[in-house]
């Protein structure tokens, strides 16, 4: 549904994009994740039409966005950072506006204007000028705007910016319903986001993809493979876990008191092994356990160790 | 089409529901009411020539107001983001704030049409002058509306964009005056052709000549046609 082949973007000598390439399937929601700056906005811009590239292809909904941007727009629905909201205007009639400059057929309006009203929690503010709309309430119709023509794509960057927590979950649970056959970009630096509403996960920094796959493969790339954590109390413990075959790696983490607190590499699960060596060598077993990196970890493990590896690309600054 | 009706709409509609058509067309109203006065006790005679002849300096510097709103504060508020990403054409865009802006125009001539009522009451006036003056100014007003928009492009700062606008227009109104102070006769006739007052003077005297209609089309369409530019090329920066 979405293609992206070598996209960049050059803004004078600096180079806000570099090199992009992913695919956004139809139906799936992809989190385009990455700290502030690091062209997730610049890269959705492109996407829907607004920025023309440097270099590079993108094919939105089956169109090229460079050669036919016109039938991209039609098919996109899209959020920009800040609702682009009227403030002269009441809820409706900006609805109704953007319903005729995104082509909804005239009969079809009022009924599609309605009906994304209700969607998103707008009944009955019709009649509401933007200008008086709370934060939340603006990002709401800004929501409302992006999906007023039904698009087959959704862009939204940074949808649940500046929301309160209820609200939050409002969208994204919004977002999963939106989903079956449509296909959403989002991007956030919220990273519980990402874990709640989508598939896939483009990880961005610096203007290039630094990771890329399922959230599970992006953890797994970030921590360098399954982690096991285990406290145990006994004699030799570090020597003795590091010799079972299982095991990769083993470093002590400082534990407290009597209990000795490892980190665990492994190939296979290590935990029948190490309970079993346990059991013969008469240790005290407090905890064994499957370490899941969350997102921020693997976020913070890939962005972390980014500036140096990508220094030499930003040399033409 | 579709696209152009839609901001038309938008564009008149942000208009009323806010005070400024309001206080453009009462500004407007009374200065013309105070030229009417003035041009009947001066001169004594039951024609608009003074009342005309001064609205056109008015709307110099009243219109580049009414029309800086219009794609600086599409950049500044964001939605200028809105519009792009929407399917529509650029060309459809500058057109249907052009017309919004001239509507608003067509409107306060509306107004003043109560002018030559009372004319026609206590006096006799010459009708033919007196609509072909209303032409003149008519596509006076759709010309300085078009370089107001090219004005609006250039900034996002509303208020720029007005001082901009009315920076534009008054040299086309000077250099009618500058003529006198060249002898250079090829000079002179540059200037000439070049200056409003020139091409207004035909319809002011019942007379409408195609080089003054084609001064009028070309100075709005080289305006639009500047704000399609920077507008397009507002994108690659």
């Amino acid at each position: 549904m979405i293609e992206v082949k070598a996209l960049c973007k050059r803004y004078g000598p600096l180079l806000a994009v570099k090199d992009l390439d992913f695919h956004v399937g139809k139906g799936s929601i992809l989190g385009f994740i990455g700290p502030n700056g690091a062209g997730k906005t610049t890269t959705m811009r492109i996407l829907t039409g607004y920025l023309p590239a440097t270099s590079g292809d993108a094919w939105v909904a089956g169109f090229d966005v460079f050669e036919s941007p016109m039938e991209v727009k039609r098919r996109v629905g899209y959020l920009p950072e800040r609702p682009p909201l009227y403030p002269e205007l009441s809820v409706g009639d900006y609805l109704y506006f953007v319903a005729e400059i995104r082509r909804v057929p005239a009969r079809e309006r009022y009924r599609r204007v309605g009906e994304v009203m209700e969607l998103v929690g707008l009944s009955g503010w019709e009649r509401r000028l933007l200008g008086s709309l709370s934060k939340g309430y603006r990002q709401r119709v800004g929501l409302a705007q992006a999906l007023v023509h039904d698009p087959q794509v959704l862009i939204l960057d940074e949808p649940t910016s500046g929301l309160d927590p209820g609200q939050t979950v409002g969208i994204r649970e919004l977002l999963r319903d939106l989903g079956g056959d449509r296909t959403v970009i989002l991007s956030t630096h919220i990273l519980a986001e990402v874990e709640a509403a989508c598939d896939h996960v483009v990880l961005i920094n610096q203007g290039r993809i630094v990771a890329s796959g399922s959230l599970e493969q992006v953890r797994h790339e970030a921590t360098g493979g399954i982690v096991y954590g285990a406290e145990l109390q006994g004699e030799d413990i570090i020597m003795a876990v590091a010799e079972l075959e299982e095991t990769t790696r083993v470093e002590p983490l400082p534990g407290d008191g009597a209990f000795q607190a490892l980190k665990i590499w492994a190939d296979s699960d290590p935990r029948p092994a190490i309970a079993r060596l346990a059991a013969n060598s008469g240790w005290q077993v407090r905890a064994l356990e499957k370490i899941t990196p969350s997102l921020e970890d693997a976020f913070l493990a890939i962005v972390g160790r980014e500036p140096s590896a990508h220094r030499p690309g930003r040399s033409s600054r | 089409m579709t696209a152009v009706w839609a901001i038309f709409k938008k564009e008149l509609r942000i208009y009323f529901v806010s005070p400024l058509a309001y206080v453009f067309l009462s500004v407007f109203l009374f200065l013309s009411g105070l030229f009417f006065y003035l041009g009947l006790t001066v001169n004594g005679e039951a024609s608009l020539r003074v009342m005309l002849g001064n609205l056109a300096i008015t709307m110099l510097f009243v219109l580049p107001m009414l029309t800086m709103r219009h794609f600086a504060e599409e950049q500044k508020a964001g939605t200028f983001e809105l519009l792009m990403t929407s399917p529509v054409p650029l060309g459809s865009l500058i057109l249907g704030k052009w017309a919004a802006s001239i509507v608003l125009c067509l409107l306060m001539f509306l107004g003043t049409l109560i002018f030559p009522a009372v004319l026609a009451y206590y006096g006799d006036p010459d009708w033919g002058v007196m609509a072909t003056s209303y032409l003149g100014l008519i596509l006076c007003s759709f010309a300085f509306c078009a370089a107001g928009l090219f004005a609006s492009s250039l900034t996002t700062d509303q208020v720029a964009a007005g001082l901009a606008g009315i920076i534009i227009l008054l040299p086309f109104w000077l250099i009618g005056s500058a003529t006198s102070f060249t002898t250079n006769e090829t000079l002179r006739q540059i200037l000439e052709s070049a200056a409003l007052l020139t091409h207004l003077r035909g319809f002011t005297r019942g007379v409408i000549d195609s080089a003054d209609l084609a001064y009028f089309a070309s100075f709005s369409f080289i305006f639009l046609f500047l704000t399609y530019r920077t507008l397009e090329s507002r994108r690659w920066r």
